[in-house]
C-alpha cells in the first residue's frame, strides 16, 4: 500500500496558497452533487442552478453585482483585521448600526435634503459601524475581554434595536401599520448607475475600496503593520508597532467597511429601514474574506463566487424547489474544503516507500 | 407575588437554564483539553432538528435525545478532523461549523415547521408533585436531571479522575503530555466528541422541553451565550451552573415583559430580548475587572498541536 507522509515546507507554497480556494470551490461542487443526490435531492440540477445559472444567464449579472457589493467590501475589512489577527465576527452588527445610522440622516433630512444628503449618510454609516467595531476593540485593549464574543453579542443586541426603531420611534405613519420607516427621498437614494437596472452606485464603490485596500495593505506602513502585529507579535514588539493601536485600527476599518455596506445597503436595494434588513451580509462576509484569502484582490473574486451561491440559490428555490437554506450548507462546505486544504499551503504530502526488512 | 406565580416563574428559570448549561458544560470540558470550539450553535441546531425529527416520527423522546446526542457528536467530528488532525485554524473551522449547523438544519428540517409534538413529561410519577413546593423539586423533565447530574460528573471527572488529570495536562501543556506518551490528538478527539454530544442534547432541549415544533434557527444564540459562559465561570463546572441560572433568570424576565403587565413591560420587549447579550457582555467585562480573565485560562486553548519530530 502507498503510504505519505506530511513533511512541513520551509515556506509556505504560493502556488497552494492560492489553488487551494479554486479547488475548494470545484470540490464543493463535486461533493455537494454526490452528498445531495445521496440525500434525495436532484444534486446534479442543485449544483448547476447554483453555481452555473447565475453565470450563463445574462439576466442574472446585475443581481451578482448587487450581492457582491456588500460581501466584498465587507470581506475587504474583514480581511484586514484578520490579518492583524484580531478576530472581528460581529461585521453583521456594524453593518446594521451603518444602515441605522445612515436612516437616521434620511429620516432627518427629509425634505430638507440635497446633494449633501447622500455624502452625510456615507459618513454616517461608516461611523456608526466603525464606533459600534470600537466597543470590542475599547474592552479588548483596556480590559482583554475576548472580541470574538464582545462583537457577536452585539450582533443580536443590534439587531433588536432596528425592530424597536422600526416599531416604535421611527415608524412610517403612513405605512398601514407595517414596522417599517418611511421611503427615502430621492435624495437620499443611491442613483443607478445603467438606467433601466438595479445596478448602483455601491458596486463600482466596492471595487475601489478593495483596490485602495490592496494598495494600502501592500504598499503602506499601516499595511505592513497590519500583517507584522499578525505574523509575528514578537518582531512587532521589537519593530515599536503596538498591539493596541492594531487592534484599534483593525476593529474601527472593518467595522467602518461594514457599516459603509449598511449605508448602501439601505439607500441601495431597501430604500427604507425595515425589519429584515440584517440578511447575514455580515456573516457570509467571513467566509469571502477566508476564501479571498485575507488579499483584498482576492477577496473581489470570493465576494462574486459567493454571490453566484446567493443568487443561484433563489434561482434552484423556484426552478427545483430547493430550500434556500441549501445555500448556507454549500457555502459552509466551501470553507471545510478551504481550510482543509491549509495544511497543503504548509506541508507537504510526501510518498513514504516501505522498507523492505531483512529477511522478509 | 402568589406562591404559584413564585413557582411559574422557578420553572421557567429552571427550562430557559438548561439547554445554556448541558452545551456549557460540554464546551468547559473541550476547552479544558486546549481546544476552543466556536461551532456549539450550529451542533445545537443539528441536535435540534435531528430530535425534533426522531420524537415527530417515533414519539419517543429518550431515543430523541440519544439520536441528538449523536448528531451532535457526528458534527463535532468534522470540527475534530479539520482542526486535530489537519491542524486548521481552529476559530475559522468552529465559525464554518456554526454555518453549517445553521443551514444543514434548516434544509433538514424543511417541512416540519409549524408541526406540533409532545413536550418530554416529568421524570418522576405525578403523586410527587401535586403540592406546589414539591413541584419546584420533583416537577421537571429528565434533562433538568441530567443537566445537574452532569455539573456534580464534570467536576467529579475533572478533578479526582485520572483520565480527568490526562486530559487537563493536554490542555494545559500539550508537549510534556505528548513527551510522556499521551496522545494529545486522541485525547482531544474525546473532548471534542463529548462536547458534541453535550451541544446536541442542549440543542434537543428546545423542541423537547421549551416549545414542542422545529422553527428555524430556534437555538437564537445560546450556543454562544454558553460559550461566554465557560469563560464567564472561568473553566469551573459550578460557577458555569451559577451563570447558566443567572442567564435564564434574565431570560425569563423577558418572557414576562412580553406578556405584558406588571413593572418589566415599562422597559421595551426588545430591550429585554437583547438583554442576555447584553448581560454577557457587562459579565465578561466585570470579570475581568475583577482579575486578569486569562489567568484560568487552559494554557493551549486554540493553539493546534504539532508534534515535533
Amino acid at each position: 500500500m502507498m503510504q505519505f507522509r506530511l513533511e512541513k515546507r520551509r515556506e509556505p507554497s504560493r502556488f497552494m496558497l492560492y489553488a487551494t480556494p479554486v479547488a475548494a470551490v470545484a470540490l464543493t461542487m463535486i461533493i455537494g452533487a454526490v452528498i445531495f443526490s445521496v440525500i434525495g435531492y436532484d444534486g446534479i440540477g442543485a449544483v448547476r442552478e447554483i453555481f452555473l445559472t447565475p453565470l450563463t444567464n445574462s439576466f442574472k449579472w446585475q443581481d451578482l453585482g448587487v450581492k457582491a457589493a456588500p460581501l466584498i467590501i465587507i470581506g475587504v475589512g474583514l480581511s484586514i483585521a484578520y490579518r492583524a489577527n484580531v478576530w472581528n465576527i460581529g461585521a453583521e452588527g456594524q453593518y446594521i448600526m451603518g444602515g441605522l445610522a445612515a436612516t437616521w440622516v434620511a429620516l432627518a433630512s427629509h425634505g430638507a435634503g440635497g446633494w449633501w444628503t447622500l455624502p452625510a449618510m456615507m459618513l454616517a454609516g461608516m461611523a456608526g459601524g466603525a464606533a459600534y467595531g470600537a466597543i470590542p476593540a475599547l474592552l479588548k485593549t483596556r480590559l482583554n475581554v475576548n472580541e470574538i464574543l464582545t462583537s457577536l453579542m452585539l450582533t443580536y443586541a443590534s439587531v433588536q434595536l432596528i425592530y424597536y426603531l422600526v416599531r416604535a420611534p421611527w415608524k412610517d405613519p403612513m405605512g398601514m401599520g407595517f414596522p417599517q420607516t418611511r421611503r427615502f427621498a430621492s435624495e437620499a437614494l443611491l442613483p443607478n448607475i445603467f438606467p433601466g437596472t438595479i445596478v448602483h452606485a455601491g458596486v463600482p464603490i466596492a471595487i475601489i475600496v478593495a483596490l485602495i485596500a490592496w494598495f494600502i495593505m501592500s504598499r503602506s506602513v499601516f499595511g505592513y503593520q497590519m500583517r507584522v502585529v499578525g505574523a509575528a507579535p514578537h518582531a512587532a514588539r521589537y519593530g515599536g508597532f503596538s498591539e493596541n493601536k492594531t487592534i484599534w485600527l483593525a476593529m474601527l476599518v472593518s467595522g467602518g467597511l461594514a457599516g459603509l455596506a449598511g449605508m448602501l445597503e439601505v439607500a441601495g436595494p431597501f430604500q427604507r429601514m425595515v425589519p429584515g434588513f440584517p440578511t447575514n451580509y455580515g456573516f457570509t462576509a467571513i467566509i469571502v474574506a477566508f476564501l479571498g484569502r485575507l488579499n483584498p484582490l482576492g477577496v473581489i473574486f470570493a465576494g462574486i463566487v459567493m454571490a453566484i451561491t446567493f443568487v443561484g440559490g433563489e434561482v434552484a428555490q423556484t426552478t427545483i424547489g430547493l430550500s434556500n437554506s441549501a445555500t448556507g450548507v454549500f457555502q459552509a462546505m466551501m470553507l471545510f474544503f478551504l481550510l482543509a486544504g491549509d495544511i497543503l499551503v504548509r506541508y507537504r504530502l510526501k510518498r513514504v516507500v516501505p522498507q523492505v526488512e531483512a529477511g522478509a | 407575588m402568589t406562591l404559584e406565580l413564585a413557582i411559574a416563574i422557578i420553572v421557567t428559570v429552571v427550562g430557559a437554564s438548561t439547554p445554556i448549561l448541558i452545551a456549557a458544560l460540554g464546551e468547559l470540558v473541550v476547552e479544558k483539553s486546549g481546544v476552543l470550539n466556536l461551532g456549539v450553535e450550529g451542533m445545537m441546531l443539528v441536535g435540534a432538528i435531528t430530535g425534533f425529527v426522531v420524537v415527530f416520527t417515533t414519539g419517543n423522546h429518550y431515543l430523541a435525545i440519544l439520536l441528538a446526542a449523536g448528531a451532535g457528536v457526528a458534527t463535532s467530528m468534522i470540527f475534530g478532523f479539520l482542526t486535530l488532525s489537519l491542524s486548521a485554524n481552529q476559530t475559522a473551522t468552529g465559525l464554518a461549523l456554526t454555518i453549517f449547523g445553521t443551514g444543514f438544519s434548516a434544509l433538514a428540517g424543511q417541512g416540519y415547521s409549524a408541526r406540533p409534538v409532545t413536550l418530554l413529561g416529568p421524570l418522576f410519577p405525578s403523586e410527587l408533585a401535586t403540592h406546589p413546593i414539591w413541584r419546584v423539586l420533583f416537577g421537571y423533565s429528565a434533562l433538568v436531571y441530567f443537566s445537574f447530574a452532569m455539573v456534580l460528573a464534570v467536576w467529579w471527572f475533572l478533578k479526582k479522575t485520572r483520565a480527568g488529570l490526562i486530559l487537563r495536562a493536554v490542555g494545559e501543556n500539550d508537549h510534556s503530555a505528548h513527551s510522556i506518551g499521551y496522545s494529545v490528538v486522541a485525547v482531544r478527539y474525546g473532548a471534542v466528541a463529548f462536547g458534541g454530544a453535550m451541544a446536541g442534547i442542549a440543542g434537543a432541549c428546545f423542541p423537547l422541553l421549551l416549545t414542542p415544533q422545529w422553527a428555524e434557527r430556534m437555538t437564537a444564540g445560546r450556543g454562544w451565550i454558553a460559550v461566554a459562559l465557560v469563560v464567564f465561570a472561568s473553566w469551573k463546572p459550578f460557577r458555569l451552573l451559577a451563570g447558566a441560572y443567572l442567564f435564564g433568570l434574565v431570560m425569563t424576565m423577558e418572557l414576562y415583559a412580553k406578556a405584558g403587565g406588571g413593572p418589566l413591560s415599562a422597559i421595551p420587549a426588545e430591550l429585554w430580548a437583547a438583554m442576555p447579550y447584553l448581560a454577557t457582555v457587562v459579565v465578561l467585562v466585570l470579570i475581568s475587572i475583577r482579575r486578569d480573565a486569562s489567568s484560568n485560562a487552559p494554557a493551549c486553548l486554540g493553539r493546534p498541536f504539532l508534534p515535533s519530530n
